[in-house]
């Protein structure tokens, strides 16, 4: 008896946790009354319905991912490796200072950087807001703490014997840290860069108040478009979105191990 | 040891991250607050007189005063439910030696990699009057019209408890695993039953991770902005979705400012009594 009350609550925890990513799907097929559940009849229609707009949309969200990881990981690599191994003075509060962007909302971030767009056009003539490069300044504030983050955690377990034994081999300070220091960095390097990515891909703050028009990302765009009427093409969208999620998860976990990516502790 | 020049080095290297944070954080976050200072003068215009006006307005009159009790009140709510369903899953996930248990904690994380926006999405068809819930509910006979879930505050805590349960999961299946299971089979042999058990040897030593992924999830949900305006309609007002009103649709910027400069404080704080009682540092929920 006891046991199958413990099971009940097991399981009630996870279909809470899993219904609205299955139902997206399923409602993604229903012929009519998108909002009414289980469907009564089947249809592919949403998905020929999609909006070409969305698929320009997922194109600004990958560039404006990709961007911002370039730049965070070649800004954010050499500066979590000066915090990692300097012995500087204010090397400590340097590092609390690059890593605090993660305790502000990203709602504020996002108001913030709309108004740090005001200005810029003020000051100087230059548009930021609803330009790529404005979105990629935003989605920094939260890509290269992930990166300092993610190097650090693997810095930790760094053993220096290695680049001596370089070194004593006869490598330059600069074929060590190719061949050595770096393919050691690598995966704190790699899981940092995937999760910066991902939360790119995904984050509407941010990319609400300072994109719009030609720089419109994906989540911002279902998220205007709900706001106006919710309908089977946003589920048809949605629902293209939980299969691609999906299959990047599988091999995320196969890599990684996503638990590892949530995790992560410093 | 190493030598000065090379620490001088170090420093050099940092130099590239901390100009562009700079940039693209410092500075921002100094216009916000700069601007919290000033009044509104029309729709997007802000007047040149330095005041206080705002952050007073925001402690004396009582309907900001209604925003901020309404934000803590639900972050509370959510809290509680994250608690309630949060540690039977964690017990059993820190103690089964189930072969499922791999698989069942990658099910807790997978939601999180899965859009804020499509999971709210989710919800329409199960919450909405025609929707999975009230068609049951419809059907049992324990209701005779259709009980609105979403659109309203239900909807706000049960998308913000969906968002935020795996963070507490995670925090909370860490700090029980840490308590040796030997505890609770002394209690059980000294007579204890399972519910004095829990009471009087879980809770205690689960109190700090109970109270750190409180913290935690308590942050994210004030802090977040999306859910709130998707499953409340925009018809429940906390601070978050009062600054994205002020900014989008009643553009007075200086009176957004000042609240997010309340919000982003409050959040501060909160993440750094939460990192003290050992929650991980993860990202803002959105």
């Amino acid at each position: 008896m006891k046991r199958i009350f413990a099971t009940g609550v097991l399981v009630s925890a996870f279909v809470f946790l899993l219904a609205p990513i299955v139902v997206v799907v399923i409602s993604s097929f229903n012929a009519v009354g998108v909002l009414s559940f289980p469907p009564r009849s089947f249809t592919t229609r949403w998905y020929s319905q999609i909006d070409p707009t969305y698929y320009r949309a997922l194109i600004v969200s990958l560039e404006v991912a990709a961007i911002t990881v370039l730049v965070a990981v070649l800004t954010g690599v050499p500066g979590a490796l000066a915090l990692a191994r300097g012995r500087f003075p204010g090397r400590d509060v340097l590092n609390a200072i690059c890593l605090s962007p993660l305790m502000v909302p990203a709602l504020v971030m996002g108001v913030a950087a709309f108004q740090f767009s005001l200005v810029i056009w003020d000051h100087f003539r230059l548009t930021l807001g609803g330009t790529i490069a404005g979105l990629v300044v935003g989605h920094l504030t939260f890509a290269i703490p992930f990166v300092v983050r993610a190097v650090l955690a693997g810095h930790t377990r760094f053993d220096h014997s290695v680049e001596e034994a370089a070194q004593n081999l006869g490598a330059g300070p600069w074929r060590t840290f190719i061949h050595v220091t770096l393919p050691i960095l690598r995966p704190g390097i790699v899981s940092g860069a995937i999760f910066a990515f991902l939360i790119s891909l995904d984050e509407v703050p941010i990319a609400l108040f300072m994109g719009g028009g030609d720089a419109t990302t994906l989540p911002v765009k279902i998220f205007t478009a709900m706001e106006i009427s919710f309908g089977g093409d946003i589920l048809a969208v949605a629902s293209v979105i939980v299969i691609v999620s999906v299959v990047l998860m599988l091999a995320l976990d196969r890599v990684i191990g996503i638990e590892r990516l949530f995790a992560t502790r410093h | 040891m190493w030598s000065v020049s090379t620490n001088a080095k170090w420093a050099l290297l940092s130099v590239p991250m901390v100009l562009t944070l700079a940039a693209v954080f410092a500075v921002p976050i100094g216009c916000l607050i700069f601007l919290s200072f000033f009044g509104m003068t029309g729709p997007a215009q802000v007047g040149d007189e330095f005041s206080l006006e705002n952050y007073r307005n925001f402690i004396t009159d009582p309907f900001y005063y209604r925003i901020i009790l309404n934000t803590f009140w639900l972050g509370g709510v959510v809290v509680l439910c994250c608690l309630i369903v949060g540690y039977p899953v964690s017990y059993f996930l820190a103690r089964t030696k189930s072969r499922w248990r791999g698989l069942l904690l990658f099910l807790v994380v997978a939601p999180l990699l899965v859009s804020a926006v499509v999971r709210n999405i989710g919800w329409f068809p199960i919450l909405s009057n025609t929707g999975l819930v009230n068609g049951l509910l419809l059907k049992s006979g324990l209701v005779n019209e259709p009980v609105p879930l979403i659109s309203n505050l239900t909807g706000v805590i049960i998308g913000l408890v969906h968002a935020l349960l795996p963070f507490m999961i995670l925090t909370l299946t860490t700090v029980i695993q840490r308590i040796e299971p030997e505890l609770e089979e002394a209690a059980a042999n000294l007579g204890a039953g399972p519910l004095r058990t829990f009471v009087h040897v879980m809770l205690p030593l689960s109190l700090p991770g109970m109270i750190g992924g409180s913290l935690l999830v308590f942050t994210m949900a004030i802090a977040a902005y999306t859910t709130p305006v998707i499953m409340g309609g925009n018809r429940f007002l906390v601070m978050s979705t009062f600054i994205g009103q002020q900014f989008r649709t009643v553009l007075d910027y200086p009176l957004g400012a000042t609240s997010a400069a309340v919000l982003m404080v409050l959040a501060g704080l909160l993440s750094v009594l939460a990192l003290k009682f050992g929650a991980p540092r993860t990202e803002m929920a959105r």
